[in-house]
């Protein structure tokens, strides 16, 4: 079957986009509205890593995987890329990172590009959630804990070894000693 | 404004003159027929005159009282609330969970609260130096940070090669205590103590 895979050639992000964007209701309008995802999208390259209200955290994320995803498909010398770019990275260093540390980075990625957490919340507060955002590969400790439960994990595999080799071992003790006692 | 007046003065009127009040409600006066008297009626105590107007106003009629029955849905509807929408009852929550980590509770679908602490204070400090670190140069490469001490583990020309490696000031925080294989009781099995028994 050599068909060519067309989901390489149809630009499609890997994140659930929702079927209507948020307000995000600001004094300013849509013009602070954009405004807003702009200075949170500049921080998320920046950073890496940020705690945000969860509206804002969902909504940045689509912003930020749609210029990563354009930046890998077109490349720096795209000018329709570059102006986006431009737009949407407020610090100009940070265009540099994006076309030179984060295409090569994300460009073997079948996942998304940016993970979104919900961070917890102090139990009586009653205030809007918060979460998480953060850029796939960053160089800060892991979020999720790694998971020491999974059998195929290499310790689980040695131990459950070790476990038959400890039941054969007392088994053949038994059969030992009952051997004994029949002979007696 | 005009009606109010006309009521304060019909008010006063009456308050002065109560006869003129029983003549209007009850269209006579007292009848001047013939009577008799009769000796036990005389002695009865007489019967106190309805002088004070305000007083028959506020013992005799009630003034705001419900006209209709509240129905018992509405009346447990306001007792315990509505189970969809605010239910006014406590409930147990069922979507705390234990953390396999660290044994804290966590809400379902949300991060545990101690271990992202952790990571968050981590993650910040990271942040700080970075940003120091690189101030306002473009940024062309992916950037590494090692605690004190990691460096001469790797063998660093290979491992990060092509990375920037930003060095921290202080050592990798372990998640176990060191002296995990040190006994928390020392004592001997040999020990002649006497220990005490029954102690209240």
């Amino acid at each position: 079957m050599n068909q060519a895979e067309v989901s390489q050639l149809m630009s499609k992000l890997r994140i659930r986009v929702n079927p209507r964007h948020k307000n995000l209701k600001q004094p300013d309008g849509p013009q602070g509205r954009l405004n807003k995802l702009r200075r949170t999208v500049n921080a998320l390259f920046k950073y890496e890593r940020l705690e945000l209200n969860y509206t804002l955290a969902d909504e940045t994320r689509g912003y930020a995987e749609r210029l990563i995803s354009e930046a890998i498909r077109h490349g720096d010398t795209h000018k329709p890329t570059m102006e986006m770019a431009d737009y949407w990275i407020e610090e100009k260093q940070l265009i540099h990172k994006l076309f030179k540390v984060l295409v090569p980075r994300f460009n073997d990625y079948k996942t998304s590009y940016t993970m979104l957490y919900r961070a917890p919340k102090a139990y009586p507060d009653i205030v809007f959630p918060r979460s998480v955002l953060e850029l796939r590969g960053n160089p800060f400790p892991a979020i999720l804990p790694q998971r020491s439960d999974q059998r195929n994990f290499i310790h689980n595999v040695l131990l459950d070894e070790a476990k038959k080799a400890y039941r054969a071992e007392k088994y053949e003790e038994i059969t030992k000693s009952l051997e004994e006692q029949r002979e007696e | 404004m005009k009606g109010l007046v006309a009521l304060r003065s019909i008010k006063n009127r009456l308050c002065t003159d109560f006869d003129a009040f029983c003549r209007m409600i009850l269209g006579q006066t007292p009848p001047p027929a013939l009577s008799f008297a009769s000796p036990i009626e005389t002695l009865k105590p007489s019967i106190p005159a309805l002088t004070n107007i305000e007083r028959l106003f506020g013992d005799s009629i009630f003034w705001a009282v419900p006209k209709h029955r509240r129905s018992i849905e509405k009346r447990l509807k306001r007792k315990f609330g509505c189970i969809d929408d605010f239910y006014k009852m406590l409930l147990p929550r069922t979507d705390l969970f234990t953390c396999n980590q660290c044994g804290h509770s966590y809400q379902r679908r949300h991060l545990c609260p101690n271990c992202y602490k952790r990571v968050k204070d981590e993650t910040t400090e990271f942040q700080e130096v970075i940003e120091k670190e690189l101030g306002l140069e473009p940024i062309e490469q992916e950037v590494v940070v090692l605690y004190k001490g990691e460096r001469t583990k790797q063998p660093v020309e290979e491992f990060f090669k092509g990375k920037r490696i930003i060095e921290l000031k202080r050592e990798k925080p372990s998640w176990f205590c060191r002296n995990l294989l040190q006994r928390t009781t020392i004592g001997n099995s040999d020990a002649k103590d006497v220990q005490p028994s029954e102690l209240a």
